[in-house]
């Protein structure tokens, strides 16, 4: 079975099961970079929040799937990433640790963990189960 | 030392920039209601400092255009901020907020069985009950957007894009409702939100 690196919501059920390298992006700069880099489909698109709206460029340029660290799949991202059909799994959090996202109290230390795991791993999104979001090893 | 945006001009043109992520000239012009012939040495004067990048044909925010905008925000906007008025609608936007985002998820996906599934839209009733309740929320942003609207006429052009979008929802264009690549209802709605806070210099909670 395919080892499951990390898991959290599914912001909506699809058959589509992109692969690619996770790249995490921290800033305007980084998404702006990816983009004129021409390797965008290539890459799975981890950020920290629901709330990081600098995303929006990526998906509409065509972002093959998108991880976040915290948010709801009810926020500005998951419905645009329901209108672009970019499967989304959001407040992923790792499978061998027992650090969750908690709204409002959350250490950063959190964050660096799993983007430390999963940044520059090759990475399947199964996003067919109605609620769970899986990120699957695919090296 | 990041950039200052010192005149309004710039900070009405980088504000359109940071709210739709990327924009073309036209677009920017048409946002801003600066001249599309002068947005040109606008947007060329911001990019000389760093507040934005040409790239694929559009205008995209660098990671010092949030700064420099928050900066001039407060500067721009202290007698918005002390307004006790809008203190109070602000307060009550954000469960007006909140109840938005869950209609656009129920407009977008339906309960069948306790399980989400697509909105296949087949079901006219449903979409009309879920376009009707998306009016009655943005009415109640009105209160909110005149007095704002009081301080900077930009927020006056919220209520004219509003109208649109449901204008054409109603003759039946349902893409005037979600589509990220139009000037749908949850666009303008998500503009208007992060434009409201920068003004008010609050962050954007999970």
């Amino acid at each position: 079975m395919a080892d499951v690196l990390a898991e959290g919501y599914n912001v909506f059920d699809t058959g589509k099961s992109p692969s690619g390298t996770v790249k995490y992006l921290e800033s305007p700069a980084d998404v702006i970079g990816l983009i004129q880099s021409g390797k965008l489909g290539e890459h799975i698109l981890l950020v920290q929040g629901g709330t990081t709206t600098f995303l929006a460029p990526a998906l509409s340029m065509g972002a093959i799937g998108v991880i976040t660290m915290s948010g709801a799949p009810e926020s500005h991202l998951g419905i645009l990433s329901r209108e672009f059909q970019t499967p989304c799994v959001m407040t992923a959090y790792l499978t061998t640790s027992d650090s969750r996202y908690v709204v409002g109290s959350t250490d950063p230390s959190h964050f660096e963990e799993i983007a430390k795991v999963l940044d520059g791993r090759k990475v399947r999104l199964d996003c067919t189960d109605n609620e769970v979001g899986r990120i699957v090893a695919d090296d | 030392m990041s950039a200052l945006v010192t005149d309004k001009t710039d900070y009405d043109v980088l504000n359109v920039v940071a709210l739709k992520k990327m924009a073309t000239q036209q677009v920017v012009a048409a946002a801003s209601g600066v001249g599309e012939a002068d947005v040109g040495p606008v947007l060329a004067r911001l990019a000389e400092q760093g507040l934005v990048v040409m790239a694929a044909g559009s205008a995209f925010p660098t990671d010092s255009a949030e700064p420099a905008l928050a900066d001039a925000a407060a500067r721009l906007y202290v007698a918005v901020r002390a307004d006790p008025g809008i203190g109070e609608l602000v307060g009550r936007f954000e469960l007006v907020n909140s109840q938005f985002l869950t209609t656009m998820s129920a407009w977008q996906q339906i309960d069948v069985g306790g399980r989400k599934v697509a909105n296949d839209h087949s079901d006219s009733e449903y979409d009309d009950k879920i376009i009707g309740r998306l009016d009655k929320l943005v009415a109640r942003l009105g209160p909110l957007l005149d007095a704002l609207a009081g301080h900077d006429a930009r927020f006056g052009t919220y209520p004219a894009r509003f109208t649109a979008a449901a204008t054409a929802v109603d003759q039946g264009r349902h893409e005037f409702v979600s589509s990220p690549t139009l000037d749908s209802v949850h666009n303008i709605w998500f503009e208007f939100h992060e434009d409201l806070l920068r003004t008010l210099g609050r962050a954007r909670t999970e």
